[in-house]
């Protein structure tokens, strides 16, 4: 009830028609929003690295939600984008001893060219083989990474500063992070209603058609890849200066799957989708980490099987969404809010 | 590279691809009548590996011949029963869902499927009780373990088996009816849910088939998950839709990732660094090129769209 849309509620303009916050409750909800992120780390106290750790995986989300979500193509080397952002980042700021400030929009560029040129086959190549060919592409990152850079240890990251400030606590990096995270995600979803939106969701519906109808399907599928890749790379800065270590585990396969799976989770070609699957994902790893070992000392039945916990939850509670809910949270949250709208009739 | 390199590199790789063909061919004909590309195959090469040297090794106290017969079979069995219960409980469900889901549910299966074995197993290596004797002999001149003539040789017949499986038996035709067209095969009485549940078994079976052989050559332990994208690298190579193709394409695999491969480990060097591993990473660089040459492979049907 609270939230319906009023009655009457008739569009006199075209910039009304588009606006994203159309009524005055999104208005409000999304000042809320804002204000509640900003008052988070009193909130939270020292949880708050929970918060940390959902917002740089959520912005990566957000990038492969571009790419799969909009434009329909598979990628299951999310992950790898994200070392080549991190890994930009570690040679700009310890190599070359430049401020962090420089080194964050430069991965943001690098990863965007080279997402375009990962994204070129995706023009002769689709479906199932482009997903194989994403695959590829993250083995040989990771290979790449242990033969020149890490090794198989990790790659120490120096500590940052943004205009002279130290990027020293989890307080501090929160408010960096947050801010990237609802720039992009500002970004990402006033993309989805422009040109370039439309066009990739008419690539993703059907690419042959899209381009009878005069979208350059070589401009907007290299496009969304490069862009998607770009946001990884964002995330792949951030986490390089937040974990201040960076090695080929970071960026495995595995990552790229739980990318995929945060989508999924969250609910594809959805705009709240990579936030709610990145928050749900991460927290879920999180507290799995948790609990492991109370699980094991608690049932000694289980073993060792408590290290591979973390994988069985993941997998079964992806097929399960899969199964049940193809739509994941964002479809869930709008179930339950056509449910409270329509209370108590059923209809 | 010397010609004693090359020769040496072939017929070790002719031995290590006839392994991958047979996994490969459990790809394709899953591919094949249930357009399903199962990115959890590596897992089902593993469970074949693990749990066929946990009951050899449980039943120890057999003659060592009886106890990896024993073995065999409960795989076999438990192999064919694993791929019926997915097909059921997972694949079912989602029948007719768009592609992405499709593979990203095989994905989720792997990991489940990998999560318990680690559970059960752990990680280390493990190695069947010597079977075949650690002898070597010489085939063209060039050295090779017993066990990995052995493994060739069995692959080969399983070969010949699944050809004549599909050329002659009830279920064979009926499979490949289904896979030459679902909705025909299925108007003219064919049981698309049994068809799609036997290819699952069959799948599940020749991975596991190839879990043992690599398992006997080389031991088992999670990197072996690796080979079932090796075997994606033969499928596509040789076409998706093929079964020749996949028998070939996991050839040309194995015999390129132990000449190139092995050649380039052993004499290529990156600033100075020789380049470890390299033979791991060679059957992707095979599919990169393999999807840029010829995306659809070397014998598989070139996919023309429609609007």
């Amino acid at each position: 009830m609270a939230y319906a849309r009023p009655c009457g509620d008739f569009k006199t303009s075209y910039a009304q028609d588009m606006a994203l916050l159309d009524i005055r409750l999104y208005r409000w909800g999304f000042a809320v929003l804002l204000v509640a992120l900003a008052l988070a780390p009193w909130a939270l106290g020292r949880w708050i690295y929970l918060l940390n750790d959902i917002a740089i995986f959520a912005i990566g989300a957000t990038g492969l939600s571009l790419v799969m979500g909009f434009a329909g193509q598979i990628s299951l080397g999310h992950a790898a984008f994200m070392a080549v952002g991190a890994y930009t980042s570690w040679f700009v700021t310890s190599q070359l001893r430049l401020p962090f400030a420089i080194a964050l929009p430069l991965s943001a560029l690098v990863a965007f060219a080279v997402g375009a040129v990962v994204g070129l086959p995706s023009l002769r190549i689709k479906g199932l083989y482009l997903a194989i060919a994403t695959l590829a592409f993250q083995f040989l990152v990771e290979y790449l990474v242990v033969q020149t850079v890490s090794g198989m240890g990790g790659t120490p990251v120096p500590s940052m500063d943004l205009l002279g400030v130290p990027v020293n606590t989890e307080v501090r990096f929160w408010y960096l992070v947050a801010t990237v995270w609802v720039l992009g995600a500002v970004f990402a979803t006033n993309l989805t209603r422009t040109r370039v939106g439309l066009a990739l969701m008419a690539v993703r519906d059907r690419d042959y058609a899209a381009q009878v109808l005069g979208v350059n399907l070589l401009y907007y599928k290299t496009l969304a890849f490069a862009l998607g890749a770009a946001y990884a790379g964002v995330a792949g800065s951030l986490f390089a200066h937040y974990n201040r270590v960076i090695g080929a585990e970071h960026f495995s396969l595995a990552q790229s799957i739980d990318f995929v799976a945060m989508l999924v989770i969250g609910g594809l070609g959805s705009v709240w989708g990579p936030h709610l699957g990145a928050a749900f994902v991460r927290v879920l790893t999180q507290l799995l980490k948790m609990w492991a070992p109370a699980l094991g000392a608690l049932l000694p039945v289980l073993g060792r099987a408590t290290t591979s916990v973390h994988d069985i939850v993941f997998g079964v509670v992806l097929i399960a969404f899969l199964i049940w809910e193809p739509g994941g949270l964002a479809t869930l949250l709008r179930k339950l809010k056509r449910y409270v709208d329509l209370w108590p009739f059923p209809h | 590279m010397t010609y004693q390199f090359v020769l040496e590199g072939v017929v070790v790789g002719l031995a290590v691809g006839s392994i991958y063909a047979l996994i490969a061919v459990g790809f394709t004909v899953l591919y094949k009548s249930t357009k399903i590309l199962n990115l959890a195959h590596g897992e089902l090469v593993l469970f074949g590996g693990y749990l066929a040297i946990a009951v050899t090794s449980a039943a120890g106290f057999l003659p060592v011949p009886t106890a990896f017969a024993v073995g065999v079979a409960v795989t076999l069995l438990a192999a064919a029963a694993l791929g019926f219960a997915v097909e059921r409980a997972v694949m079912r469900p989602l029948f007719g869902q768009p592609l992405l889901s499709v593979i990203i549910v095989t994905l989720a299966l792997g990991y489940v499927i990998r999560g318990v074995m680690v559970g059960i197993w752990s990680g280390e290596t493990r190695t069947f009780p010597p079977v075949v004797p650690a002898t070597v002999v010489r085939v063209a001149g060039v050295p090779v373990s017993l066990v990995g003539v052995w493994s060739a040789a069995a692959a080969a017949l399983l070969l010949v088996l699944f050809g004549l499986f599909f050329r002659y038996t009830r279920w064979g035709i009926a499979m490949r009816a289904a896979a030459n067209e679902q909705l025909t095969a299925s108007t003219l009485g064919v049981s698309l849910k049994r068809v799609f549940a036997y290819a699952w078994a069959f799948a599940a079976v020749a991975g596991a088939v190839g879990g043992i052989l690599l398992g006997l050559w080389l031991g088992v332990n999670f990197a072996l998950a690796a080979v079932g994208l090796k075997a994606l690298a033969a499928v596509i190579l040789g076409g998706l839709d093929s079964i020749p193709g996949a028998i070939l394409g996991g050839l040309l695999v194995g015999v390129v990732e132990t000449v190139l491969g092995g050649y380039i480990d052993a004499h290529v060097k990156l600033w100075g660094q020789p380049l470890h591993g390299f033979k791991e990473v060679t059957a992707y660089l095979v599919i990169l090129l393999a999807l840029m040459v010829r995306p659809y492979g070397l014998f598989g049907t070139e996919h023309i769209e429609r609007l």
